[in-house]
């Protein structure tokens, strides 16, 4: 415990350098670009109308939870996209800022976690655009909303911490960094984000599978607080998922700082 | 009080593992394979030095002597293998100029950005901004909005160090950052230089350049090969070490005539290259005219010789070639002497050759590189320490004088 609250000590007295390189990454995110910031309302978008062409008129598939299907698939892919890319700028950040860790000194926790920065900003313009169009699809926002934030940081928890450990030994060797794409790519498919868990819950390895894959407590947690009248058969594999994320937060963490200082000899 | 303290610091690279790609199937094969013999590197071994708060330490030493790793273990960047270091005080290392620049960023943001790295606070960069934009010079002042990439690199360079100029921290790490910039920032960058030495804050300086070191530094450590060599006050630091890297190869000589150099024809038995001034300066500078003395075994009978001597910068290219006009001489021993001024070669490295021609055109010897050589920069009254540009460096008179007094 002492290891940890001696960390956070040290972050908080750099946090004037933490915020600093948050807004280098939040303000170059678009810079250069005609559309801007329009780009984080594109992507989450362009992903829930590729999936409801793919239902609706491919598989034909009729509205199997009896909650707005757009809200189920905008939900999720909103709160992948802030899983998938901190996980991804995490497990980067020290590589891609390898110019400050050659010839610098400072806890290189800070260069980790100020490359949450850009996804949470995105995360942010798509929730949003998900307001919008929750009031616009069922015309009310329930106020369980206020919870987010917990969600919110359940994800980051996780992803930071899976980033962390993929950092720490991406350095070394960095076949973990082709390791990263596939984790994005196919996760999306085998967590719950455009369909629901409740056609999995019924399977005895369900809750296992919750605790391996947190994605799937979170994500789900998310819907209950958004989307009104949506609900859950149990709890049980929120609580599963929910340890999930703070373990691999911590152990992430422990990993990362054991590790930092032979990162300058392996770049 | 001692401000900074190293013990028995080394640090360890493994060479196989420099050379190969590290992968994860290499990780693996070596935890099932034998322990194969690994080849270390020391790029330290057994360092151990201290300075006093208030020292101003010059840090030498040929290229892979060991000096960024020293400045790197030193600034926290990377962690000795062995060893200890003991640092009290606030340290801000240079390694580079503008570390962490962003090209997109504005040179606005990037002084902010530069500076948190550098360890200021926001509070210390607001203060100083003005003194920084101003020490960066005009030009910058009229692009403070543009992105950093428009920036020349004069600019960019600039920029970087009225930022570091402008660090307050107890000890200073600093790699060669004062080589940058055109001569007029650079006389400036070193005035704020001398400005820091000034007041008590204890600086750590790595140069090649031993005029600026000897200037600002009261206290000189010489590293070779990973290790200390000599550690003391500058100006012995500086006199051992010059007359150690010029005692290269100025010396010949053959006993008899088949252990000479050379040919049938033609035998090297004496050569020298002497300063003539370096015997009381211990070490050979640009001032110091210097003789060139050699004696060869020539076997042919009536004939006309002739030498030529060329010059080579360390670079490859040839400064000069010498020659002198035919004389006819008989078998025996011929000697030669040359003397070239001083205020004529620049500093650097160099390489001498000697030819031995007959009938000016057929080459009967060719001593390539015979002699390698070093000279070392020299001035005085001056604020200026840059590399001084130029393969010679002529002391030519100016004459400058005042015309009319008005405009």
């Amino acid at each position: 415990m002492a290891f940890y609250s001696k960390l956070f000590s040290e972050i908080f007295h750099e946090r004037e350098l933490l915020f600093i390189l948050a807004k280098r990454d939040v303000s170059i995110r678009y810079k250069q670009t005609y559309l801007g910031v329009i780009w984080a309302i594109i992507r989450p978008v362009l992903t829930m109308l590729v999936f409801l062409f793919a239902f609706k008129n491919v598989a034909k598939i009729k509205d199997i939870s009896g909650f707005p299907i757009q809200l189920i698939i905008f939900s999720g892919v909103i709160f992948w996209n802030l899983f998938a890319n901190t996980f991804q700028a995490v497990s980067n950040s020290i590589l891609a800022n390898n110019n400050l860790v050659s010839k610098v000194y400072f806890p290189r926790l800070i260069i980790a976690f100020s490359s949450i920065a850009v996804s949470l900003f995105d995360f942010i313009i798509g929730l949003i655009v998900y307001i919008i169009l929750s009031l616009f699809l069922v015309h009310t926002l329930p106020i369980t909303f206020i919870l987010l934030p917990v969600a919110v940081i359940l994800v980051l928890l996780f992803s930071v911490g899976l980033g962390l450990l993929f950092c720490s030994y991406s350095i070394k060797y960095r076949d973990f960094l082709q390791m990263i794409p596939l984790i994005v790519q196919y996760g999306f498919f085998v967590s719950p984000i455009v369909y629901t868990a409740q056609s999995l819950q019924i399977s005895n390895w369900f809750n296992i599978y919750a605790l391996i894959n947190p994605l799937v407590g979170v994500v789900e947690y998310a819907r209950i607080i958004l989307i009104p009248t949506y609900h859950v058969a149990s709890f049980d594999f929120i609580y599963l998922s929910i340890l999930t994320c703070f373990v691999t937060f911590f152990v992430g963490i422990y990993v990362f700082t054991k590790k930092e200082s032979s990162f300058v000899d392996y770049l | 009080m001692k401000i900074v303290e190293v013990n028995n610091i080394s640090k360890k690279y493994n060479l196989n593992q420099l050379a190969e790609p590290v992968s994860l199937r290499n990780g693996i094969k070596s935890l099932f394979s034998k322990q194969e013999k690994s080849k270390d590197y020391f790029a330290l071994n057994d360092v151990s030095f201290s300075i006093n708060k208030g020292d101003k330490l010059g840090i030498i030493g040929n290229n892979g002597a060991g000096k960024s790793t020293l400045l790197k273990i030193l600034s926290r960047i990377t962690n000795p293998t062995s060893g200890n270091i003991q640092v009290k005080g606030k340290v801000a290392s240079l390694l580079e100029v503008g570390t962490g620049f962003h090209p997109e960023l504005s040179g606005r943001e990037n002084i902010f950005l530069n500076g948190a790295i550098l360890g200021m606070s926001k509070k210390e960069i607001k203060a100083q901004f003005d003194e920084i934009v101003d020490f960066a010079g005009p030009q910058i002042s009229n692009f403070l909005d543009t992105p950093v990439k428009r920036y020349s690199s004069g600019m960019y360079v600039r920029l970087g160090f009225a930022i570091s100029a402008h660090l307050n921290p107890e000890i200073l790490i600093v790699d060669e950052v004062l080589a940058v910039g055109d001569a007029d920032f650079q006389k400036k960058s070193l005035g704020k230089m001398k400005e820091v030495a000034a007041n008590e804050k204890t600086i750590l300086f790595v140069s090649h350049n031993l005029t600026a070191v000897s200037n600002l530094c009261n206290k000189t450590l010489h590293l070779e090969k990973g290790k200390v060599k000599q550690m003391g006050d500058t100006s012995q630091v500086l006199k051992n070490y010059m007359s150690e890297v010029q005692s290269k190869k100025m010396y010949f000589s053959a006993e008899t005539f088949s252990s000479g150099l050379g040919n049938e024809l033609i035998r090297l038995k004496y050569a020298e290259i002497k300063p003539e001034l370096a015997k009381d300066l211990d070490y050979w500078t640009i001032n110091d005219p210097f003789k060139l003395h050699f004696e060869f075994w020539n076997t042919l009978d009536d004939v006309d010789l002739n030498v030529s001597i060329h010059l080579y910068a360390s670079t490859g290219e040839c400064i000069f070639n010498i020659g002198n006009k035919p004389a006819r001489f008989n078998a025996g021993v011929v000697s030669t002497d040359i003397a070239i001024p001083g205020n004529f070669l620049n500093d650097g490295s160099y390489f001498l050759s000697i030819m031995v021609v007959k009938n000016s055109s057929i080459v009967l010897a060719n001593f390539e590189e015979l002699f390698e050589f070093e000279i070392a920069d020299f001035r005085e009254n001056t604020t200026w320490y840059g590399k001084w540009p130029g393969y010679v460096r002529p002391n030519f008179p100016i004459e400058m004088k005042q015309l009319t007094s008005k405009i």
